[in-house]
């Protein structure tokens, strides 16, 4: 049974026998050692069989010393379908174009689906879409990846609080959220506002409330600011309801600008380290079948000194098939090392300007830097300590309950 | 002489040592698989073959097998494996 099965893919042919009593030719076939099988006896003089491809030689060497007549009655096998195959060359031809094709298809948007948004909003989403080559026909392996088009359309929309991305075979689905302007709260609970931080009072400007300092004023935290408390000036007030208590409360709103300052050290080398791009780069485009890279596009390595590689991958796909094969697209930037010595100078100069960017991060955009000056500074094994001065003015109230406020008290 | 020493060894060898009769004494052994297969090793050559009848020698004679729709599935030197409706194993003495 053995020799059976693997002779699909060596071959076999199905010989007839014609003479008198054919089966005996097997007999001596068996008896060479040449294996035959399914032996059929048609009538009294032929008989049919199975032989091996590779057998076929030794076949006719025992019929030369006999009498008998040998026909080949069928051929059978891998290496005749093959032989076929080859002989008909358009059909292997339109196969392999066939599947060329669904494999081009398979990598092409048809369709880009947007849901959750009004249609005026739709229409500027497929703008913005299409401006990001993602469109039907577009490749699905030259877009970027769903989470980078998600983040760039909320940039680029500002309509839009959050947009889902999904690529779904060839279809992309987009559900996107509108942002509502959420009018502000009416009703706030009453409320004054105090300082956060001490400092002097800069600018005042207070919508609703009424001013407990001036301009001017050195304030400590927790010091009243604006209070909400109006018990002089009723008739200023719409929402109030007239009532016999003799407190009216509002919540206080205003912007309280003041200056502040803040001590900061910083530590900062003479000498420096970094690497830049210059701007000049290659892209190349490979094939890769599992860790094989087959360059498409963009051959030999650009003559750069030094260089930094980004690549980016994408799996090709067959029908809904991921397949084994990626795109992949290889950025070779040039990339320059800059060792610099600074002077002391210039030492403190970015030593400033680092301490600026701390600050600013820790404030928030809305501060703004009046001064600084170098308190001290200390010169230690090639770096430059600093201790700074530095003015800010920031807006420094922020609301507390009334409520909670008294019973704090 | 040495030929009929063998003859009669070989009965006690099968007898104390428990050794497969069919290997000790050359005979064939025939294997059948319902009507549908029969399989037989050690033979000594076909000697007919038709779809309803199969022939074969062995030492002591023939063994000769009836039915219909014979096909031979497997043709070895000593081994045959006979695929159709078995209806009848005979034994001719030679």
């Amino acid at each position: 049974m053995k020799q059976k099965q693997a002779s699909w893919f060596t071959g076999y042919v199905t010989v007839e026998i014609r003479g008198d009593a054919p089966e005996q030719f097997f007999q001596e076939c068996s008896r060479q050692g040449i294996p035959v099988w399914d032996i059929k006896k048609t009538s009294s003089d032929i008989c049919q069989g199975n032989v091996k491809l590779t057998d076929i030689k030794a076949i006719k060497q025992v019929i030369r010393n006999s009498n008998y007549k040998l026909t080949f009655a069928k051929r059978s096998g891998y290496p005749f379908i093959i032989r076929r195959f080859r002989r008909k060359k358009e059909l292997l031809l339109a196969l392999a174009m066939s599947v060329l094709l669904v494999l081009i298809l398979s990598n092409i948007i048809w369709k880009v689906e947007i849901a959750g948004v009004p249609s005026d909003i739709e229409e500027k989403v497929n703008q913005q879409l299409e401006d990001y080559g993602i469109h039907p026909g577009a490749w699905t392996f030259t877009l970027d990846s769903p989470s980078d088009i998600q983040q760039q359309l909320i940039e680029d929309v500002p309509e839009l609080l959050w947009a889902g991305i999904q690529q779904n075979g060839t279809t992309f689905y987009l559900e996107g959220v509108e942002k509502l302007l959420v009018e502000e709260e009416e009703n706030l609970e009453p409320r004054n506002l105090v300082a956060t931080k001490k400092g002097v009072i800069k600018y005042m400007y207070v919508s609703k409330g009424v001013p407990a300092v001036e301009v001017n004023d050195y304030v400590q935290p927790g010091d009243l600011l604006v209070s909400g408390n109006l018990n002089e000036e009723i008739e200023s007030n719409e929402q109030e309801e007239e009532e016999d208590s003799q407190q009216t409360l509002v919540a206080a709103q205003g912007e309280i600008t003041a200056t502040t300052w803040y001590e900061v050290a910083v530590t900062v080398p003479f000498e420096t380290d970094y690497e830049t791009l210059t701007g000049n780069r290659e892209t190349k485009y490979y094939l890769e079948f599992g860790s094989v890279r087959i360059p498409i596009w963009g051959f030999g390595d650009p003559e750069y000194e030094l260089k930094a590689y980004e690549t980016e991958k994408k799996p090709l796909k067959f029908f809904n098939w991921t397949l084994p094969i990626s795109f992949v697209e290889e950025t070779i930037s040039e990339k320059v090392h800059t060792n610099m010595e600074r002077t002391k100078d210039e030492a403190i100069a970015a030593g400033i300007q680092q301490a600026k960017n701390e600050l600013a991060l820790e404030l928030g955009p809305e501060a703004e830097f009046i001064s600084e000056k170098v308190l001290q500074e200390t010169t230690e094994s090639g770096k430059v300590k600093l201790n700074l001065y530095m003015t800010v003015e920031e807006d420094i109230s922020t609301p507390q309950l009334i409520s909670e406020n008294q019973m704090s008290r | 002489m040495l030929k009929r020493l063998n003859q009669r060894i070989r009965p006690w060898l099968i007898r104390y040592f428990a050794l497969p009769s069919d290997v000790i004494l050359e005979l064939p052994r025939i294997t059948i698989i319902g009507q549908l297969h029969v399989y037989i090793e050690n033979h000594q050559g076909m000697e007919a073959y038709s779809d309803t009848e199969l022939t074969l020698r062995t030492k002591q004679g023939f063994i000769r097998i009836t039915g219909s729709d014979f096909v031979l599935k497997m043709m070895v030197s000593e081994e045959i494996l006979l695929e159709g409706t078995i209806k009848e194993v005979s034994f001719i003495a030679g």
